[in-house]
């Protein structure tokens, strides 16, 4: 494979790779800003074909709900390129600190230099603003599909501004199921992340509640009923 | 959660040799098991018994008959393994059985046995998770050390990973379990339940060439089963589609092999995605495989290349401890019992829900 992609992808910096995709940091010419470019490279354990549609829908699927987002005003990463065939999206570089890592009970293995914490104020704060960006895309019919905490960024910028990464896995959905099940995948991750978060989660979902206005009282009774759907799983084998 | 905890085990080394006896029944599969803890802290296997109870093609089996073959068996598989192992009855440290999760009359049938052993012989009572057994057997067979489980089986579909003397449970099915989407299917097509539906679906699915296409259903870290099932079953309805499995070169026909194939290939790719992306939520480079449709070789083959291409790591073990069976039951009970748990008579009741998360596991740093 030689295309303008695959080039962008031997020059640039990997920095991490996560379940779905290597990530980098890029330069699309030697005198701009970086960007950042996610490689959904192939997996071997999948079906070729199976591999390839699902690759192709996802790229495209993902800048698709970035897109929606940027017009709804969430706080999302730019789109700068797509190359849904080779499985590569290149996206606005932000400056900042995964959510994760600035709550309490993820690993410290990386110690928070002061300029990392800078814009950092406090727990309740943080909760806050998660709540409000939810609500955000959820108004905008954008299920986002795997929240947790490491898919947050706290922009290390002077405003305090919150960004929502990884739409690998979004779609569109105006149900109110769809938007209660993206509410309780978060409170798992943070149940499973962060230990103790009870009180950190009714933050985030007390913030959700203003933003979303005259629709939460629907997401709110939907997401009792998909908490117990998880517990009375019955379990036999 | 790091890959290693430096905080040293709660659980101490045995002042003398243990002995345990496990009793399991909470499905179809009868077992009982005899485990030894030496006194230098290894585990040795005395027996492993099991008798299953196995239905006609077409057939599932039905909790009553279920709770009535255990009935009928139980008396000879205990003395069976006791027998082999060459151990009496009055050797033993307890009575391990399991309390659930499972299916209601079987479950019961088999404690009644073991409260009944334990007045007899004066032996404490101990009420083991089902699925805390496969953790454990999985962990001491394998030798992983804290490891990302997944567990699948005909009634259950985890992802599971410690933290904090809790088995916490990343994602999991949000209907039916994979090894339950499985045998229905293989009812479908009527293959034969003998050893296991699953198994015969992976024999099949061997000589599958072609993938239909199916949903794919993975939310967040969990997924969903139960869509796929019918999806794969409307297949069965298509004018293409050939029971006989007849290939033609002149017509487009969709075989039953192809089905368990397209079935086995979609589902498989779901659960590796999960557990691949709790392992990179954790950072953890080891993955266990536990549980009946553990013993796939094809969903241990696929787990291996995820596993590799992470740099990780995958145990798994073989139809003796992934399938049901007393043995599990015995590890995990002992290491229970070794903490100072047991379960008194009042309480030895059995329940078909139990989670993975409710345990404490005492005995884990």
């Amino acid at each position: 494979m030689s295309s303008a992609s695959s080039n962008l992808i031997a020059s640039a910096e990997l920095i991490s790779q996560g379940a779905e995709a290597k990530v980098y940091k890029a330069q699309i010419h030697s005198d701009t800003v970086p960007i950042l470019v996610k490689h959904r490279f192939r997996k071997g354990y999948r079906h070729p074909t199976l591999d390839a549609s699902l690759t192709r829908s996802r790229v495209a699927g993902e800048a698709r709900a970035l897109l929606k987002c940027l017009r709804a005003g969430v706080n999302v990463p730019g789109i700068r390129m797509v190359d849904a065939t080779e499985g590569i999206l290149g996206i606005e570089w932000i400056e900042g600190t995964c959510v994760r890592k600035l709550l309490p009970g993820a690993e410290a293995e990386t110690e928070l230099s002061d300029a990392d914490t800078a814009p950092f104020t406090g727990v309740d704060a943080l909760m806050g603003l998660i709540g409000t960006e939810i609500a955000k895309m959820h108004l905008a019919d954008i299920i986002h599909g795997d929240l947790t905490t490491s898919n947050m960024i706290l922009e290390s910028s002077q405003s305090l501004r919150l960004v929502l990464i990884d739409f690998g896995l979004s779609y569109h959905s105006g149900l109110v199921e769809d938007k209660a099940v993206d509410l309780y995948v978060l409170e798992r991750a943070f149940a499973s992340t962060h230990p103790d978060s009870e009180p950190m989660f009714s933050s985030v979902l007390k913030a959700y509640e203003v933003r979303m206005g005259k629709h939460w009282t629907s997401v709110s009774k939907r997401l009792d009923d998909v908490r117990l759907r998880g517990r009375k799983r019955s379990m036999v084998g | 959660m790091p890959a290693r905890t430096s905080r040293p085990t709660p659980l101490q080394r045995p002042d003398r040799p243990y002995l345990a006896l496990g009793l399991e029944g909470s499905a179809n599969k009868l077992g009982a098991g005899i485990i030894k803890h030496a006194k230098d802290g290894s585990s040795t296997v005395l027996s492993n018994i099991r008798h299953t109870y196995i239905t006609p093609p077409g057939e599932g089996f039905q909790p009553r008959d279920t709770a009535l073959h255990h009935r009928k068996w139980i008396m000879d598989v205990i003395k069976d393994a006791l027998q082999k192992a060459g151990v009496s009855i009055h050797d033993l440290d307890c009575i391990c059985y399991t309390k659930g999760p499972g299916m209601g009359a079987p479950l019961q049938s088999v404690a009644l046995v073991a409260r009944t052993l334990s007045q007899l012989y004066g032996k404490p009572l101990v009420g083991v998770n089902h699925c805390v057994g496969h953790i454990e057997m999985g962990r001491e067979i394998t030798g992983a050390q804290n490891p990302v489980v997944l567990y699948v089986s005909g009634g259950n579909t985890q992802i599971i990973a410690y933290s904090r003397q809790c088995y916490r449970i990343f994602g999991e099915t949000l209907d039916i379990a994979v090894g339950n989407c499985l045998d229905r299917f293989a009812r479908v097509i009527n293959l034969s339940n003998d050893p296991s539906p699953g198994y015969n679906i992976e024999q099949e699915a061997k000589k599958g060439k072609r993938l239909v296409p199916l949903p794919y259903t993975t939310k967040g870290m969990d997924v969903s089963l139960s869509g796929i099932l019918t999806s794969t079953e409307a297949y069965t309805q298509d004018k293409r589609f050939r029971l006989d499995g007849a290939e033609s070169d002149s017509e487009d026909v969709v075989t039953p092999a192809d089905l368990c194939f397209s079935l086995q290939e979609t589902i498989f790719s779901m659960l590796v995605e999960i557990t691949e992306r709790a392992m990179a939520h954790i950072g953890s480079k080891e993955v266990l495989i536990v549980g009946g449709v553990g013993c796939n070789e094809r969903l241990q083959e696929m787990m291996g290349i995820m596993a590799k291409e992470r740099g990780g790591q995958v145990f798994a073990t073989d139809e003796r401890f992934c399938i049901d069976n007393g043995i599990m039951i015995a590890q995990a009970g002992l290491l229970a019992f070794r903490m100072g748990h047991c379960t008194d008579l009042a309480d030895s009741t059995c329940t078909q829900r139990f989670r993975t998360d409710q345990v404490h596991v005492a005995w884990r740093a």
